[in-house]
């Protein structure tokens, strides 16, 4: 009986700790709530600076990673293959000088966050230290009903 | 109390695990300049009968295109587009972009140099890179070497977003050298008169319809061509509406020219059109995308301009196939005929990538 709690009370909080995506950004960014199409063009590059000029520093989690993976059904619509030609494209265009910054986990992602002036990343709502601003998007955050980034 | 313990620390124990500090990553400063090379490349067959039985084919290397670009500080940047290209004799190089640029905010961004001119969508959309369009060649109105409108266009350009809510418009806005005395070049060394071109793109890209485009262009210049006595003033307005989801993609674009004699106030009016339409099959790994692709110019018979322009008519039908991330196998098949006599027809294969 002890074992069944055990594993139920741990199996309920890993489900709980992972069932958000956040949207967050450096603590200088004077914005606080995003509309879905704003951070569609953030994310697309079609919008590469905050109101107050600073300029966006995109930061992206590398390939299989569930950000990436939500990012790309959700917000992009894009396959991997289309994704790769998007950002290709957006450089040779000359729309931008280089594609956003790949990390390999949320640490690395919100470490950077949290030294880059402007920057902003999607990471999981359970690895959001203290100090850095999270982004509502359509007016709501992580864990709230509706939020279009859940898991 | 002791089952209540044990879950207690459980918890505890969980939490340690999943919300415990996690060492951090050695963060690389920005540094600059930061300079990237890229590069796209292609190569072709070509097999074509012409409806007097006249049969050609044979291997071609396409252009060789490397693309550089460096973020010189937080808000300058260069780019830079160069090209080889086989002829005959020789293989041609040519700096077909030089670009340094300045980006004050979204509203607006100046840049100076070289650039393939805003009065196409294609033309600024694809430049010189076969990997990225779907087909293998371009249309006939924005081909390389066209006469019918200005490709490159040397000067300084305004862009940005206007301020539009969920319209999502933009503009492109730039003055400068105009063709040259070859009008199918820009004007490389200088204006060769005191006219300056102007060329203004408004375009929207609407929330509501994720991956639509709809613009309008305009161009108005002053030519003297050298074939010309007289100088020819020069008005282009376009029309485009591009779908880029791949599912499907559609990419239309209209053009109207006229060209008017400034001492015989004469004008003649051309126009050109094409509608190319895709469809990425999802199945198979997504890889094939069969395309098709209808275009037409009507060249006005007196116009004093163009010397190489005629009345075409071309329609094609292929498929692209992404055999890697990077490299992309098309085949297609193009029936073109000329003034509605002579006709061309060929089968044409490319494998192009990027690097």
């Amino acid at each position: 009986m002890a074992a069944i709690v055990c594993v139920a009370v741990l199996f309920s909080a890993s489900v709980a700790q992972a069932a958000s995506i956040a949207v967050v950004v450096h603590p200088s960014v004077e914005v606080d709530d995003l509309t879905f199409a704003e951070f569609r063009k953030i994310v697309l590059g079609d919008r590469q600076f905050w109101p107050g000029g600073k300029r966006i520093t995109l930061i992206v989690r590398a390939p299989v990673a569930d950000e990436r993976t939500i990012l790309l059904e959700r917000v992009y619509k894009m396959s991997e293959a289309q994704y790769r030609q998007h950002w290709v494209a957006k450089v040779f265009r000359a729309e931008i000088a280089s594609g956003p910054r790949v990390v390999l986990s949320n640490e690395e992602a919100v470490d950077l966050v949290g030294v880059i002036d402007g920057a902003i990343a999607i990471v999981g709502s359970e690895d959001v230290p203290e100090g850095l601003k999270v982004l509502k998007i359509d007016g709501l955050l992580p864990g709230e009903e509706n939020y279009p980034l859940d898991r | 109390m002791r089952l209540q313990s044990i879950v207690i620390g459980l918890l505890l124990v969980s939490t340690f695990v999943y919300g415990a500090d996690k060492p951090t990553a050695t963060i690389a400063p920005i540094k600059y300049p930061s300079l990237r090379l890229m590069g796209f490349g292609d190569v072709n067959f070509y097999s074509t009968e012409d409806g007097d039985g006249n049969k050609e084919s044979g291997f071609r290397n396409g252009q060789f295109v490397l693309h550089l670009v460096s973020q010189l500080s937080s808000r300058f940047s260069m780019f830079a587009e160069l090209s080889f290209t086989a002829t005959s004799s020789e293989y041609r190089t040519e700096v077909e972009r030089l670009i340094i640029k300045y980006d004050h905010n979204d509203y607006f961004k100046l840049g100076l140099g070289r650039f393939h001119t805003a009065i196409s969508w294609w033309n600024t959309a694809y430049h010189h890179g076969a990997w990225l369009q779907t087909t293998i060649d371009r249309p006939l109105a924005v081909r390389f070497g066209s006469q019918l409108v200005p490709i490159h266009f040397v000067g300084v350009v305004a862009e940005g977003a206007i301020p539009s809510g969920s319209l999502g418009m933009g503009y492109i806005a730039g003055v400068g050298n105009g063709r040259g005395e070859n009008i199918a070049r820009g004007g490389d060394a200088g204006d060769i008169n005191d006219s300056r071109a102007l060329n203004v793109r408004v375009f929207a890209k609407p929330d509501v319809f994720y991956g639509l485009e709809v613009g309008l262009s305009y161009y108005s210049d002053t030519i003297t061509p050298e074939t010309e006595s007289q100088e020819v003033d020069e008005w282009i307005g376009s029309a485009y509406i591009v779908y880029d989801r791949e599912n499907p993609q559609v990419i239309a674009e209209y053009f109207h020219i006229e060209h008017q004699g400034v001492a015989s106030g004469e004008t003649a009016k051309s126009d050109a059109y094409y509608v190319q339409v895709a469809y990425r099959i999802p199945q198979w790994k997504a890889r094939l995308m069969p395309y098709t692709r209808y275009e037409s110019t009507d060249i006005a018979e007196d116009d004093p301009v163009y010397t190489r322009e005629f009345d075409l008519e071309r329609y094609l039908l292929g498929v692209r196939i992404d055999v890697a991330s990077f490299v992309a196998v098309k085949a297609e098949y193009r029936h073109e005929s000329i003034d509605s006599g002579p006709f061309l027809d060929g089968f044409f294969a490319q494998i192009s990538f990027t690097f």
